[in-house]
């Protein structure tokens, strides 16, 4: 009787513990379901309806509108152009910000002013990047055709935003050059937390500052590249006002990207259906780039523990 | 928690629930004032008319009772600002500005009402003293009318009287003569930085649109078709291929080149001529932005062999009430006023307005021609034979895939009667 009673007692705590336990993931449930599963949802729903910017669902098309985007000669390859701008501009920001990195690292290590002056790029709100660089670039009057034209006069103007593949080029540029101190910064950071006792020993056995960057820097920090290489893929899919700003997009179609192709469909045409099916094969496509990069960076992080 | 501790805590959530009271009674205060005096009106205008919009609010406030809020946005974003508002049951917006060519689709998603029998039978509006070439497609759609023009834009040929003198060449007055004169120009002075044309390239609607109409407009002897424009003519490829001919002589590059790219260019007398709209005549003669004041001349457009003085409705603004507006009387007499031939004749002769004419008496208005007497010659020749754009619920996506078509054109991806043949294939489905 009294092992009944203790039992009992035991277990009403355990119970309700598991109760509230419960209870309080609901909220966190409630926000994904707002943030990330209805959003799906919705858009899912949309791709397979015929829906514009004033009636939503107003009809029922199946694959259509994925059809549609098959056909429509302006989306696959806009995808493509997505995965050579996220790639590029990630490589090049986070090598960038590598180099920026290493070199604070050995110059100044506690660069607070440094640092800050450093992530000026990226506390420049986009549009005024967009802005800013468009000018710069602009065929007549902008600062690289006039040092163009000091070093040559006469000279015809290189449209860096008028032609192909300059414009692509150009945007990767500006976007890298804009998230560089971000990459510098988490680079920097992990720099860090490096083992000192692995360089001394490097050091005792005579190794050079190329064998010590090659054999034990880089290895330790690959995690680390790797995780910030991911979260710049990841950025740099979603790029948009660079795009809109510097180049709409063109010439022709050169640096229309898919977050910019999904926009003119949504907002320019109105087609929503259409740009609902555009960003879940976009979002297809993500995937497939993200998954394995992610592998790979779990993979560096089990090694390196 | 100590006892002083709670007391603080209790005096400072008592001092809370008084502001708060404070604030609450202010604010309830406050709005009953407000609902006792002036009346409320919520005025949708578009960043190009931004100038325009903050005149009319002045003015409308300084002679009625109102408390007027101008919201400006980018005109690309007016479709779905309105719809959205309509839509969702918002109701932010009591008077819209609104993009003639999306009067089509604005119309048949709800977002404007129905005004035809308030413009018929309400006399001060004085409907036959719009200019015709203006005012029906700028309202009209399925027979309704549902709005009032305020902005008449047309383009017409601004030269640089300079750079022709000394390039010995004379104002072209068909679209040959015209790439003549702009690739003697540019070959003559491109290595001084000054080019014969800028050519509105950029992809947007109101630039390279603008330059394919224009010249669709002027070669053809038929007028434009406003449901849907007859690109499956052969003069529909003479007007693309007049932009390709001109494009290698023009600023560089033409598909960078749009309306606010261009006119510093030619205020800064770095361009020969240029088509464009009516009140560059007005910043021509502004020595603070201008270096060609009085140095610049204008002419209508340039013709192909079968065309006639013209020009196409490019850009062109129209009010309309939302069918939601909180007091609709009120919104109808902004419509009015906005629309009025005093408001109009004040508009095009205040500089920095960015207003045309809408009617034909302040086209021919003395004050106008007395302000920009060279313009406003042209345009009573231009305006009233000036031609729409498409105007049907298809036509956004009819514009833009016309303009994408041309910019692959320019960037040298398709021929000019590939261009035009692939926006009629891919037009021919919206045609419902």
């Amino acid at each position: 009787m009294m092992a009944t009673r203790i039992r009992q007692a035991v277990r009403r705590p355990a119970h309700r513990t598991a109760w509230a336990g419960r209870a309080m993931l609901i909220p966190a449930v409630v926000a994904v379901g707002i943030i990330a599963v209805y959003p799906l949802v919705f858009s899912i729903a949309a791709s397979v309806s015929d829906s514009n910017l004033g009636q939503q669902f107003t009809d029922w098309v199946g694959g259509a509108n994925y059809a549609a985007l098959l056909s429509y000669g302006v989306t696959l390859p806009s995808l493509g152009r997505s995965v050579v701008f996220a790639l590029a501009s990630a490589i090049l920001a986070l090598t960038g910000g590598s180099v920026v990195a290493l070199c604070l690292d050995v110059s100044v290590r506690s660069g607070r002013v440094l640092r800050v002056l450093l992530l000026l790029p990226l506390m420049t709100p986009p549009v005024m990047a967009g802005v800013i660089w468009r000018l710069m670039l602009a065929p007549t009057g902008g600062l690289f055709n006039n040092v163009i034209q000091t070093i040559s006069a006469g000279a015809e103007p290189f449209l860096f935003l008028g032609s192909s593949p300059a414009a692509m080029i150009s945007v990767i540029v500006v976007d890298a050059w804009q998230w560089a101190p971000f990459c510098a910064l988490l680079v920097f950071a992990a720099l860090q937390t490096l083992p000192a006792e692995v360089y001394e020993a490097a050091q005792v056995d005579g190794a050079g500052a190329l064998q010590v960057f090659r054999r034990v820097t880089l290895p330790l920090l690959l995690p680390s590249l790797l995780t910030t290489l991911l979260l710049k893929v990841v950025l740099s899919f979603k790029v948009f006002d660079l795009v809109f700003l510097m180049t709409g997009g063109g010439p022709g179609f050169d640096t229309t990207v898919s977050s910019y192709d999904i926009y003119r469909t949504g907002f320019q045409t109105f087609d929503i259906g259409m740009a609902a099916a555009q960003t879940i094969v976009f979002l297809v496509l993500v995937t497939i780039v993200i998954l394995p990069l992610n592998a790979v960076r779990r993979r560096a992080q089990e090694g390196a523990s | 928690m100590t006892v002083q501790r709670r007391r603080s805590s209790y005096r400072l959530i008592a001092a809370s629930a008084v502001t708060a009271g404070v604030i609450v009674v202010a604010g309830c205060s406050g709005s009953a004032s407000d609902d006792e005096g002036a009346g409320t009106l919520s005025v949708l205008i578009a960043a190009p008319q931004e100038g325009a919009g903050k005149i009319l609010e002045e003015e409308f406030e300084k002679t009625h009772d109102v408390d007027l809020t101008a919201e400006v946005v980018p005109y690309d974003q007016i479709q779905s600002k309105v719809t959205l508002d309509v839509q969702s049951g918002t109701s932010a917006y009591d008077v819209i500005q609104y993009w003639y060519p999306t009067v089509g689709v604005l119309a048949e998603a709800g977002a404007l009402a129905d005004i035809t029998d308030w413009v018929a039978e309400d006399g001060d509006i004085d409907q036959a003293d719009f200019i015709d070439a203006v005012y029906q497609p700028y309202t009209q759609y399925d027979g309704k009318t549902y709005g009032l023009p305020i902005d008449g834009d047309t383009h017409v040929l601004f030269y640089n009287k300079e750079i022709f003198e000394r390039n010995g060449v004379e104002v072209p007055t068909t679209w040959e003569e015209y790439a003549d004169v702009a690739r003697t120009i540019t070959e003559n002075e491109s290595a001084d930085g000054v080019y014969g044309t800028a050519l509105l390239g950029s992809k947007s609607a109101f630039n390279i649109g603008s330059s394919f109409f224009n010249r669709l407009a002027t070669m053809s002897s038929e007028p434009i078709d406003s449901q849907m424009p007859q690109l499956d003519s052969d003069v529909a490829v003479e007007a693309a291929q007049a932009m390709l001919d001109v494009s290698e002589y023009a600023l560089p590059s033409p598909l960078e080149i749009g309306f606010e790219q261009a006119l510093p260019q030619f205020l800064a007398g770095k361009v020969g001529m240029m088509e464009f709209w009516t009140d560059l005549g007005v910043f021509a003669q502004d020595p603070e932005q201008s270096q060609i004041v009085d140095g610049w001349g204008v002419a209508p457009l340039p013709l192909g062999p079968e065309g006639s003085v013209s020009g196409a409705l490019n850009a062109g603004w129209a009010m309309g009430i939302s069918p939601n507006a909180a007091d609709e009387d009120l919104a109808k007499e902004f419509v009015a006023f906005a629309s009025s031939a005093e408001t109009n004749e004040m508009l095009i002769t205040t500089t920095g307005s960015g207003i045309d004419p809408t009617r034909t008496s302040t086209l021919e208005s003395e004050d106008y021609a007395e302000l920009v007497p060279e313009v406003a010659e042209v345009n009573e020749q231009v305006l009233p034979n000036a031609q729409s754009w498409p105007t049907s619920p298809a036509a956004p996506e009819m514009i833009q895939t016309l303009g994408d078509n041309l910019a692959l054109m320019l960037q040298g991806n398709l021929s000019a009667e590939e261009a035009v043949a692939d926006t009629w294939d891919t037009w021919q489905p919206l045609a419902g």
